[in-house]
């Protein structure tokens, strides 16, 4: 009887906390390979390889726990690199300013995501994977499918330069997202109600919540969010180009949920997605330590999602069956 | 008599598409003005050569649909086929070769299934995520088996007369290709509207709790739904492959893509329970000619893509104004 609540208890954490299980696991092993794996260098290289995509999942977590889901980010991501690129190469803009008309097309995007998903009550994968499809066509079309590099100088500096010395910019805007994105959800009215959206749409609207507009207000952010990625990722490589995002969105969404943020919407938080995009930095950083070809990585990545998602849903049978 | 019901039925079943309909018509008429050369035999057998690849994944992916999943896993599959079948010509002739093929196709659609129906991922969700990490391993085999490489028919040793004449062969003015996607299409339809298992599909997709409660094997039409898919996405590559004569370990990536796209824009809903094999070769239709039209009319093929997508959405968009 006591062996048996244990064993029950040590499955609902591992149900539970099983991206940060998988993070710790990664950890544990390569304390015992001889690679470069626990320097400064490589610990802070990771998390400026995973800062856009934590970026990018931020802004996901915010649409997922309101019931929705954005595929469109990949598209937002590059479109909006490019246009910060070009708009200072062809025009001598000013780069702030170009960086402010990139955010508001990404805004724009996510507003007509909001407009077809929550005011017209489409599905939102769906419609969404269209959009990034039509802007992945846009962003071949700006740039004749070809990168395009920045002339001028400090615009690189943006996500490489180092105000912390040996720190990236990149991850230090990363982390201060996080901070304003983990406020924003846990302590704000907006955030309760991004909540209250996802476990019950009706209930919310019958508690007065202003469903439409909260909904509606997660795609924009999320859409500026993603621009915001695409800027960083453009200035990170100083290059903008049409294929940076082709499977970015789902691999995002994806790790979204690996991380224990629900799809079916109001369970996690951006801790969560934080984690559960670490568990696919760490592990790529963690294969490239130890030369794992490419093909190995991209099954080791499958496997993971497939696991971890089979995992979730198997759970949520569980539970089901239960009640 | 029941000729005269028949011919009522499917009438109405296309006018109910008339925007769809319309739309090709539109297009025709406008391009056939503007460029004479669409109406040339040439370019007809062009387009007849087009309902290959695409359009046999769509008609696997209208299933999944249909039955209220999706299945991403066809760009892995598609991939994974290729690869295999053409790497195995040499050792094991073509016949077994393709057969193989086809063998893999099902075994990775029946392993979806499984992965779905062993955790009671029910949700459309759950199964976009699965499938997408299934595109990921198939498509990381793909990449095993040639280490990255293309294969080349010209470097084959053995026989691949069946193959050629799948890509290239015709009969009369009709290529193979169009031949062996009307007679999937004759079938499937046939499948959906006739047997127990065609409706049960539709049933699975509207309601599962109802269809289980009616008694009707709802994990099986789940793996019937899979299954047929990942067989006409082998059909599809072996078609693709064929005409191309090369093989490349990421050969699949978009059509998972295009054949949603096909489907939804051809009427098929994606919340389930309602659409037909006809509505996708509407679809299909729509999209070969579009971009037909579209290369004749000069326009790049970067905008075509955005054309593509604003399609979709708005395709969607009106489906879901439609009442149901």
């Amino acid at each position: 009887m006591n062996r048996n609540t244990l064993l029950q208890s040590a499955g609902k954490l591992i149900s539970k906390q099983k991206a940060l299980i998988a993070v710790l696991l990664m950890l544990i092993l390569m304390l015992f390979t001889q690679t470069n794996f626990y320097t400064p260098f490589n610990i802070v290289d990771m998390l400026n390889s995973s800062s856009i995509l934590l970026i990018l999942a931020f802004g996901v977590t915010m649409t997922v726990i309101s019931g929705g889901c954005d595929l469109s980010i990949g598209g937002v991501l590059v479109v909006s690199g490019i246009i910060a690129i070009r708009l200072i190469n062809d025009l001598n803009m000013n780069i702030g300013l170009a960086i402010l008309i990139s955010l508001i097309f990404g805004a724009g995007v996510g507003f007509i995501n909001g407009f077809l998903v929550v005011q017209q009550k489409t599905e939102p994968f769906i419609i969404t994977l269209g959009m990034g499809m039509t802007l992945t066509g846009l962003a071949q079309q700006l740039t004749n499918a070809r990168p395009v590099t920045c002339d001028n100088e400090a615009f690189t500096m943006i996500s490489n330069g180092k105000i912390i010395p040996g720190v990236n910019n990149l991850v230090v805007i990363m982390l201060v997202i996080l901070v304003i994105a983990h406020y924003v959800m846990r302590y704000t009215q907006f955030g309760r109600s991004m909540y209250a959206i996802g476990g019950d749409y009706e209930v919310a609207r019958y508690s007065g919540i202003n469903v439409v507009f909260v909904k509606w207000a997660t795609f924009v952010i999320c859409g500026m969010l993603a621009a915001l990625a695409g800027v960083l990722l453009s200035s990170k490589l100083n290059s903008g180009s049409s294929i940076y995002g082709e499977t970015t969105a789902l691999i995002v969404n994806c790790a979204v949920v690996v991380g224990g943020v629900s799809f079916a919407g109001g369970v996690g938080g951006i801790p969560q997605a934080a984690l559960g995009l670490l568990v696919f930095g760490v592990l790529q950083n963690a294969m490239n330590m130890l030369n794992v070809q490419s093909f190995a990585q991209i099954l080791t990545q499958g496997l993971v999602i497939v696991a971890i998602i089979w995992l979730d849903s198997y759970s949520r049978k569980v539970k089901r069956e239960r009640v | 008599m029941n000729m005269k019901v028949d011919i009522k039925k499917f009438t109405t079943s296309i006018f109910r598409d008339y925007l769809v309909l319309v739309a090709i018509l539109a297009l025709i008429l406008v391009t056939m003005v503007v460029e004479p050369r669409f109406m040339s035999t040439q370019n007809m057998t062009n387009i007849f050569r087009q309902f290959g690849p695409l359009s046999l994944v769509s008609l696997g992916m209208t299933f999944v649909i249909i039955g209220g999943f999706i299945d991403l896993s066809v760009a892995g599959i598609f991939s994974l086929v290729c690869v295999v079948t053409v790497s195995l010509i040499d050792p094991i002739g073509q016949v077994p070769a393709m057969i193989v093929g086809l063998l893999v196709g099902i075994v990775c659609g029946l392993l979806n299934s499984f992965l779905l129906l062993s955790s009671g991922a029910l949700t459309q969700a759950e199964a976009l995520f699965i499938t997408f990490g299934m595109s990921m391993i198939t498509g990381a085999f793909a990449l095993f088996i040639t280490g990255g490489m293309v294969l080349n028919f010209s470097d084959l040793a053995g026989n691949f007369a069946l193959f050629t004449a799948i890509g290239s062969g015709t009969v009369g003015l009709f290529p193979i290709s169009l031949i062996i996607f009307s007679v999937a299409l004759v079938i499937l339809h046939f499948f959906q509207s006739k047997t127990i298992m065609g409706r049960t599909i539709c049933l699975t997709g509207g309601n599962k709790t109802a269809a289980r409660l009616t008694g009707l094997s709802v994990n099986g039409s789940i793996m019937m739904i899979y299954a047929l898919s990942g067989f006409l996405t082998a059909l599809g590559a072996i078609n693709q492959f064929s005409r191309t004569t090369t093989a490349s370990p990421t050969m699949g990536k978009g059509f998972e893509t295009n054949a949603i796209l096909a489907v939804v824009v051809g009427g098929t809903t994606l919340k389930g329970g309602k659409g037909s094999v006809l509505r996708t070769l509407m679809g299909t239709m729509l999209i070969i000619l579009m971009s037909n039209c579209l290369n004749l009319l000069g326009v790049s093929s970067f905008m075509q893509n955005v054309t593509k997508g604003a399609i979709l959405v708005i395709a969607i968009w009106l489906d879901n104004r439609k009442p149901l």
